[in-house]
């Protein structure tokens, strides 16, 4: 999962990696997609730019004792 | 009073003047104080000024991939919505008759049916509706079908010094102000190597004249200087500062910055009457 908030300054990035991924698989250049969410400052461009969401992979999974089927 | 000492000393007392302001930001120039002073401002503004965060999580089914422990973590970083002045601060006692409520209770009840779906900050359900997620796309965790979520949580006033969720800024700075002298004799007006060694655009020539478009872009790293030293001079003016801010939404950018300076004067003011104990106490 992407984090709630930038690890450097604070600012929330959570609401804005789901968007970008929109924009980029639509075939836009990550530069103008991270200007078009909003993201000035480097450190929270990097947090979108170097994540690599893989909890979709872990989904089919469950975990040991808790609900949900198999 | 003449008119003359009056003019004299409204240029030499503390003003504030707004350079920029929006929704979630503000910069503010501060004139005539000291840097010190400015800085203490910027210090309070990151840690002492009181926002709402979740911070007990009562878990009673989380059948994600996340532990109880990161996705309580989570929930906590979610900025809420500050009503000032409705909840009591941590140092106001909490059970007196009467008082201000300590916490605002919110529920995030949610379970995915047949394929899987990503939990968002708006699927969080308030009791107040003042308190409330600053942004509601904020994806909190996903979940397969038939895992759900039960957890209900509690959201208290705190400071920045204790935990970064309770901070209300993401950016909080101090600078001084750029002071750019432009020698009037010498400048050709035409080479504009300083107009294009500024990394920020400040400068500019227009009408034939060498002028100054957006002094608060200057980072006053004088390359302009470097670029013409025998007329260009970047100085700072160190009774002036600029400050900053950027606010992450839970209070607006104006208060947060009126806040900050109600938290310095009740520093000083404890400070002073603990002085006093003290030095009551050495006689
Ligand atoms: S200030 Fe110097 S560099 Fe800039 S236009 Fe004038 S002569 Fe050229
Ligand atoms: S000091 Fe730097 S930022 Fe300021 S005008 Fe000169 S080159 Fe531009
Ligand atoms: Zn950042």
């Amino acid at each position: 999962m992407i984090p709630v908030r930038c690890f450097t300054c604070g600012a929330v990035i959570g609401d804005k990696y789901r968007k970008f991924r929109e924009y980029v698989e639509g075939g836009m250049d990550p530069k103008e997609a991270l200007d078009k969410i909003g993201l000035e400052r480097y450190c929270c461009r990097r947090m979108i730019l170097s994540h690599v969401e893989i909890i979709d992979k872990f989904l089919i999974y469950r975990r040991l004792g808790t609900g949900g089927r198999d | 009073m003449t008119k003359k000492s009056t003019s004299k000393k409204s240029t030499r007392s503390f003003k504030i003047e707004f350079i920029e302001e929006s929704d979630n930001r503000i910069m503010v120039l501060l004139r005539n104080i000291p840097v010190t002073m400015a800085n203490s401002i910027r210090r309070v503004i990151i840690s002492h000024v009181p926002t709402l965060a979740i911070e007990r999580v009562f878990i009673f089914r989380n059948d994600s991939l996340m532990n109880d422990d990161m996705l309580a973590h989570r929930l906590g970083l979610i900025p809420l919505t500050t009503p000032l002045g409705k909840y009591a601060l941590p140092e106001e006692a909490p059970d007196e008759e009467g008082s201000k409520p300590e916490y605002a209770e919110l529920t995030l009840t949610i379970e995915a049916k047949d394929k899987p779906i990503t939990v968002l900050s708006s699927d969080i359900k308030s009791k107040d509706p003042d308190v409330k997620p600053v942004s509601g796309d904020i994806e909190i965790v996903r979940l397969a079908p038939g895992q759900g979520i039960e957890a209900e949580m509690w959201a208290y006033m705190g400071r920045g010094k204790d935990h970064a969720k309770w901070s209300p800024v993401s950016v909080s700075v101090v600078r001084g102000l750029p002071v750019i002298r432009i020698k009037k004799t010498g400048c050709n007006k035409k080479c504009k190597k300083c107009v294009e060694a500024c990394p920020k655009g400040v400068l500019a020539v227009k009408k034939g004249q060498l002028i100054v478009k957006d002094l608060y872009k200057c980072t006053t790293c004088g390359l302009c200087m470097e670029a013409c030293p025998d007329i260009i001079k970047v100085s700072i003016d160190e009774t002036s500062s600029i400050l900053y801010l950027e606010s992450i939404g839970q209070l607006r950018p104006i208060e947060i910055l009126s806040l900050a300076f109600d938290e310095v004067i009740k520093k000083l003011d404890d400070f002073y009457s603990s002085l006093n104990e003290v030095s009551l106490e050495n006689v």
